[in-house]
C-alpha cells in the first residue's frame, strides 16, 4: 500500500520526521517497506496485513498516525445528504439480492453527467499511488476506494439491460470480460451481478466490459457493497485474478462504511461531472451493521502483558484508537468496536491494542517463571546422536554438505530411480524441482562433479530427508547418511562406516552399503533404521590381570575363502582365543593377529602351542590352508 | 634359564623408565642389549640348551628383546627432545605444520547445535517432524482456516494426489515449522517447552534472500502465567547467546493468525551494521524472529483452556541467521556444496 505524506497530512498534521514515523509506525504494525522521495513529497510504501481492512485507505493509515500522536483526525466534509435528496427524475431500477451472498448493497443514480478526463489533483494523487487514471468517473469510485476503503463500482446505467440487476452465484464456465479487456471463464459459485440477459459485474473484483463507464456514459449507477469474505476469495483464488477492491473484500470491509463512502463518491462525481440525483438510495441489507462491544478485563491485560499498566492509561490508550471505552465494573472495561475494525474479535484483539499502542519496546524482560517440564515430548529428537556420526565422518575429512529436497525427473532417470514411483509436487517452482529425492546419491554426484575443478581429494557427505512412497496416502520420510570419497580405497570408506557402528553399539556388516561408481566410493544408509538399532549403552569390562600372548600368523587359501569365515574358525577353537583381527594379505597370504588372554593366570607357552597346532590342523582340513 | 629371561626383561624395563635423559639412556643400551649386554651373552647360552627346548626358550628370548627394545624407543623420543638441542637446531620451526586432514560441518549444522545448546539451557526439548504436512496441521488449526486472507503470506507446494485417497490440496510441502504446534499439544499437557528445527517449503523464486526450501526452528512454551514479558526475554537473551551481546534488537507487532498479541523482532543487519545494504532491503534491520502469545482458537483446537493456561511462539529464520552470522550476502551460499565455500566453517 502506497501513502503519500501529502494525502496523509490533509487529515492529520505531522510533525514527526518521516524516518520516525515509519518507525513509529513498523513499531505499531504498519510495517514500512520502502520510503520513497519524490519532489517535495515523500511516499511510504506500507505492508499491510492480512487482518487489517481498514489499512488499506489513506485514511486508515491517517487514524493509526493519530492514535500514536494522539491527535485528531480531520474526516473530509460532506454535505450532501443522500437520504434526504428528493430528486426531479427518478430513473428506474430494480435491484433483486440475498444477503446470504450479499450483505449489504448500497448504491444511486446520476444522471447527466459528462466523462471527461479527471482534473490534475486527482490524476496527481492517483499516479503517486501506483494507479492509472482512466476518466473521471472510474477514478473517482478509485480515489475514494483509496481514500476512505469502501471500495466503489460505477455501472452505465444504460447498459443494464431493462434496468434489472440480480445478484446470484454462478453455475461455472460463464464467459467474463472484465473492464480492462481481458476474458476468463468463470469458477461455479462466484458472485455476479446480471441485468435481464447477461452477467455485468463480476462482484468484489471486476467490473464487466460490457457496462463499464466510457466517454458517451450520460448515466451511471454507483453501487458501494459488502461482500462475503470467503466467497470472494474462493473466485479470486480459482481464477488468480485479485484487484485493490478483492483485497479488503477478502479481508472484511467497512460494513459501516458503504454510506459515507457513497456520499463521498456522489458529491466528487457531482461536482467534477456534472449531472444529478436520479434515484432513491437503495441501501438493501439484513443485518444494521452496528459497532459492537467487547469486554477487557484489567486483571487479565496484566497478567497476560507481563506489567502493570494503569487503569487510566488502559482508558487513554483504547481512547486513542476511538474504542469508546467505558468502565463497567471495577475491573472491566467496556469497548464499542467501530465497523472499520473487523479484526478486533476477542479479549486478546484489545489486549494487543493496548500493548502496541502502549510500546513494545518499553516492555521490561523476563524470563519464564514456570517449572521445566521433565515427561518426554513426542517427535523427540537426540541431536547428540548425529552428531556421533557426523563427527566421525569429520575426524575423517568428509566435510558436510547440505542440499535441496526437491530434484528434478534427470536427476532421477540418471540414478535409476523411477519417477512414477517417487512423491511429486503438483506446482513446483520449476521443472528442476519437482520431486522429492528418494535418495541423497544424486545431489552427492553433483557435488563432487562440481568440486572437480577444484579439488584432487574431495570427501562429502549429507545426512538428510529422502522420502518414500509410491502415492501420498503413505509418505514416509527417512534421514539417510550419503557419503562419497574419490581418493579413499574401500577399505578406508568401509571403515568409516565400521567405526561409526561400533560407536553406536551396532553389529552388522558395513560392506552393504558401500557402491562403487566412476566417480567415487559411496554409501548410502538409512540413517533413521540406524537410530532404532542403535545401543549407547556401556559398561566397564575389567582389563585382563594377566598379560596377553600375542602372536601373526600367516596362511596361505584359495582366494575364496573370506577373511571372515578364517577369523570366525580360528576364533572358535578355544575360549582363550581373546581376539583374532585380519592384519594384512599379500597375494593369498593372509596374515591374522591372535591374542591369546586367560583370565585364571598367565598363559604358558604350552597352551598356546596346543591351541596353535589345533588352529592349523582346522585350517588345513577346511580351507586347505598352508602354514607360511 | 626362562627365569633368566624374565629377570632381564623387567630389571631392564624399570631402569629404562626411570632414565633421565638420553646420555643413561644410552648407557643402559649398551648394558643390555650391546654386543656384550647381559641379555645378548643370554641368547648366546640358548644354543647349549637340549634341542627340544630351544624353540620355546628362543621365542621367550625373542619377545624380551622387543619389549626391552620397544621401551628404549619410546624412552628416546622424550628423552632426545628434552636434551638434544643439536635436533632442534636442525629444524626450520617456521615452515607451517602438517595439519591432520579433517573435514566441516556445514555452517547451518553448526547453528543449528549452537540454537539446540541454547534451548536446552532454557530447559526445551527438541522435537523432529513431519515435512509432507496436512493441510490442518499447516494451517486450519493454527487459526487459518480454508479461505483465509492470510495464507496469501504462504504461498504453498501442494503435493501430486493423483491415485490416491487424498484430495487436491489436501497434503502439502510444510511452508512452516509451527505446525508441530498443534501435533506435539494435541498429545501431551502444559508445561511445555519445545523446539523444532526443519526444513520447511514455499513457492518462491530463487535470488539473493529468497529461495523454495528453507530453515527455521520453531519454539513455544505453555504453562500457567506465561507472560509477553516472558515472550521479550526469552528472544533477547537467545538471539544475545547466539548472535553476540552487542547485537541491537527491537521488536514490532505483527499479525500471524495463530498469535495474539504478535511480535516481529528485528535485528540491526549484521551485514552493513545498520547502514543499509541489499541484504535488509536498505532499511539496516532484518526481520529474524516473528513471534506472539498463543491465539485462543490454537490452544482451544488442542483442549486446552485458554483461561488457565497461556504460552508463546516464535519462529528464528535459520538459514538467514547463519547468513547474518556469517556476513554471507547470498542465501544459496548455504545449499552450494562447493568446498571452497565449505572449508571456511
Amino acid at each position: 500500500m502506497l501513502a503519500p505524506l501529502s494525502w496523509l497530512k490533509e487529515y492529520i498534521d505531522i510533525k514527526l520526521s518521516s524516518k520516525e514515523l515509519s518507525e513509529r509506525l513498523t513499531e505499531v504494525g504498519l510495517s514500512t517497506e520502502r520510503i520513497i522521495r519524490e519532489g517535495d513529497d515523500v511516499i511510504f510504501e506500507f505492508e499491510i496485513t492480512p487482518n487489517r481492512p481498514d489499512l488499506l485507505s489513506i485514511i486508515g493509515i491517517a487514524r493509526e498516525i493519530a492514535a500514536i500522536e494522539n491527535k485528531e483526525i480531520k474526516y473530509p466534509k460532506v454535505k450532501i445528504d443522500l437520504k434526504k435528496v428528493k430528486p426531479q427524475k427518478i430513473l428506474p431500477l430494480k435491484i433483486q439480492t440475498n444477503s446470504e451472498i450479499n450483505p449489504r448493497f448500497t448504491g444511486i443514480i446520476i444522471d447527466g453527467i459528462k466523462v471527461k478526463e479527471s482534473p490534475d489533483w486527482l490524476r496527481e494523487r492517483l499516479i503517486k499511488i501506483g494507479q492509472r487514471p482512466i476518466n473521471n468517473i472510474v477514478d473517482i469510485t478509485n480515489y475514494v476506494m483509496f481514500e476512505l476503503g469502501n471500495p466503489i463500482h460505477a455501472f452505465d446505467y444504460h447498459k443494464i439491460k431493462e434496468s434489472v440487476m440480480k445478484v446470484h452465484k454462478t453455475i461455472g464456465g460463464e464467459k467474463f470480460t472484465s473492464v480492462d479487456g481481458i476474458s476468463y471463464r468463470l469458477p461455479k459459485g462466484a458472485v455476479v451481478i446480471s441485468d435481464s440477459e447477461k452477467i455485468i459485474d463480476l462482484c468484489g473484483i471486476k467490473g464487466e466490459l460490457n457496462s463499464g463507464t466510457f466517454e458517451n456514459t450520460k448515466t451511471i449507477f454507483i453501487r458501494v457493497p459488502v461482500e462475503v469474505p470467503v466467497l470472494i476469495r474462493k473466485t479470486t483464488t480459482s481464477l488468480s485474478l485479485r484487484s485493490e477492491a478483492s483485497s479488503i473484500f477478502e479481508r472484511g470491509v467497512n460494513a459501516g462504511g458503504t454510506v459515507d463512502a457513497l456520499k463521498r463518491c456522489v458529491e466528487l462525481v457531482l461536482r467534477e461531472a456534472g449531472g444529478q440525483i436520479a434515484s432513491e438510495l437503495f441501501d438493501i441489507k439484513k443485518e444494521v451493521f452496528l459497532p459492537w462491544k467487547l469486554n477487557l478485563e484489567l486483571k487479565r491485560l496484566n497478567k497476560i502483558l507481563g506489567i502493570s499498566i494503569a487503569e487510566e492509561e488502559v482508558l487513554k490508550l483504547l481512547l486513542r484508537l476511538n474504542l469508546n471505552p467505558l468502565k463497567k465494573t471495577k475491573d472491566i472495561i467496556e469497548v464499542t468496536v467501530p465497523t472499520y475494525r473487523n479484526d478486533l474479535k476477542i479479549e486478546e484483539d484489545l489486549i494487543e491494542e493496548v500493548a502496541r499502542l502502549y510500546g513494545y519496546n518499553k516492555f521490561p524482560k523476563t524470563i519464564p517463571q514456570g517449572q521445566i517440564p521433565i515427561k518426554q515430548i513426542p517427535y523427540l529428537k537426540d541431536y547428540e546422536i548425529e552428531k556421533k556420526a557426523k563427527s566421525i565422518l569429520v575426524a575423517s575429512g568428509f566435510s558436510e554438505i547440505s542440499t535441496y529436497s526437491l530434484v528434478s525427473e534427470k536427476d532421477l532417470l540418471e540414478n535409476e530411480i523411477n519417477p512414477d514411483k517417487t512423491l511429486r509436487v503438483d506446482n513446483p517452482v520449476s521443472r528442476e524441482f519437482e520431486y522429492l529425492r528418494p535418495s541423497l546419491i544424486s545431489n552427492l554426484k553433483k557435488a563432487l562433479l562440481q568440486n572437480k575443478p577444484y579439488f584432487e581429494k574431495i570427501n562429502l557427505f549429507e545426512l538428510g530427508k529422502v522420502y518414500v512412497g509410491s502415492n501420498i496416502d503413505d509418505p514416509k520420510e527417512f534421514y539417510f547418511l550419503c557419503a562419497v570419497s574419490n581418493n579413499k580405497n574401500f577399505y578406508e570408506v568401509k571403515g568409516v562406516i565400521e567405526k561409526m557402528f561400533e560407536d553406536y553399539g551396532i553389529n552388522e556388516e558395513g560392506a552393504k552399503y558401500i557402491e562403487i561408481f566412476d566417480e567415487g566410493i559411496f554409501f548410502e544408509l538409512n540413517f533413521s533404521d540406524i537410530l532404532s538399532k542403535i545401543n549407547l549403552s556401556k559398561k566397564y569390562k575389567p582389563i585382563p590381570k594377566y598379560p596377553p600372548i600375542i602372536e601373526d600368523l600367516t596362511i596361505e587359501v584359495p582366494e575364496k575363502i573370506t577373511a571372515r569365515d578364517i577369523t570366525e574358525e580360528i576364533k572358535k577353537q578355544s575360549p582363550l582365543i581373546e581376539s583374532v583381527t585380519f592384519q594384512s594379505i599379500f597375494r593369498n597370504n593372509r596374515t591374522f593377529h591372535i591374542v591369546y588372554q586367560s583370565k585364571q593366570g598367565n598363559l604358558t607357552t604350552k597352551e598356546v602351542a596346543r591351541i596353535r597346532e589345533k588352529i592349523i590342523e582346522v585350517l588345513k582340513q577346511k580351507f586347505k590352508a598352508k602354514i607360511i | 634359564m626362562e627365569e633368566e629371561l624374565i629377570q632381564i626383561k623387567n630389571s631392564a624395563v624399570s631402569l629404562i623408565l626411570d632414565a633421565k635423559n638420553y646420555k643413561e639412556l644410552e648407557e643402559l643400551k649398551i648394558q643390555f642389549v650391546g654386543r656384550s649386554g647381559r641379555l645378548t651373552l643370554a641368547i648366546k647360552e640358548i644354543s647349549k640348551l637340549p634341542k627340544e627346548k630351544r624353540p620355546e626358550i628362543g621365542r621367550l628370548a625373542n619377545e624380551v628383546k622387543k619389549s626391552i627394545e620397544d621401551t628404549i624407543s619410546t624412552q628416546e623420543i622424550w628423552t632426545k627432545k628434552e636434551t638434544s638441542d643439536e635436533l632442534r637446531q636442525k629444524l626450520d620451526v617456521t615452515i607451517p605444520g602438517i595439519k591432520p586432514q579433517i573435514g566441516h560441518l556445514h555452517p547451518m549444522t553448526q547453528v543449528i547445535y549452537d540454537v539446540v545448546d541454547v534451548f536446552k539451557g532454557l530447559g526445551y526439548q527438541v522435537a523432529d517432524g513431519p515435512e509432507i504436512e496436512t493441510d490442518y496441521y499447516n494451517f486450519t488449526a493454527l487459526n487459518m482456516p480454508p479461505n483465509a486472507p492470510s495464507r496469501d503470506t504462504q504461498a504453498t507446494l501442494y503435493l501430486d494426489t493423483r491415485n490416491s485417497k487424498a484430495k487436491p490440496g489436501e497434503i502439502l510441502l510444510r511452508t512452516q515449522t509451527s505446525s508441530m504446534q498443534v501435533r506435539i499439544m494435541e498429545k501431551i499437557k502444559p508445561p511445555i517447552r519445545v523446539i523444532v528445527p526443519g526444513k520447511t517449503y514455499r513457492v518462491d523464486d530463487v535470488d539473493a534472500s529468497h529461495s523454495f526450501e528453507f530453515w527455521q526452528v520453531e519454539g513455544f512454551l505453555v504453562d500457567e502465567n506465561v507472560r509477553l514479558t516472558d515472550l521479550f526475554g526469552t528472544i533477547d537473551y537467545v538471539l544475545k547467546k547466539l548472535m553476540g551481546k552487542d547485537i541491537k534488537i527491537k521488536f514490532a507487532t505483527t499479525n500471524f493468525s495463530f498469535v495474539e498479541p504478535g511480535v516481529d523482532t528485528y535485528m540491526e543487519c549484521t551485514v552493513c551494521k545498520g547502514k543499509g545494504c541489499s541484504f535488509c532491503k536498505m532499511s539496516g534491520w532484518s526481520e529474524i524472529m516473528p513471534a506472539g502469545m498463543i491465539h485462543p482458537n490454537v490452544l482451544k483446537a488442542v483442549g486446552y483452556d485458554s483461561k488457565k493456561v497461556s504460552g508463546f511462539a516464535f519462529a528464528i529464520g535459520l538459514s538467514r541467521l547463519v547468513t547474518l552470522r556469517y556476513e554471507m550476502e547470498d542465501l544459496r551460499l548455504l545449499t552450494n556444496p562447493d568446498l571452497r565455500i565449505l572449508e571456511q566453517f
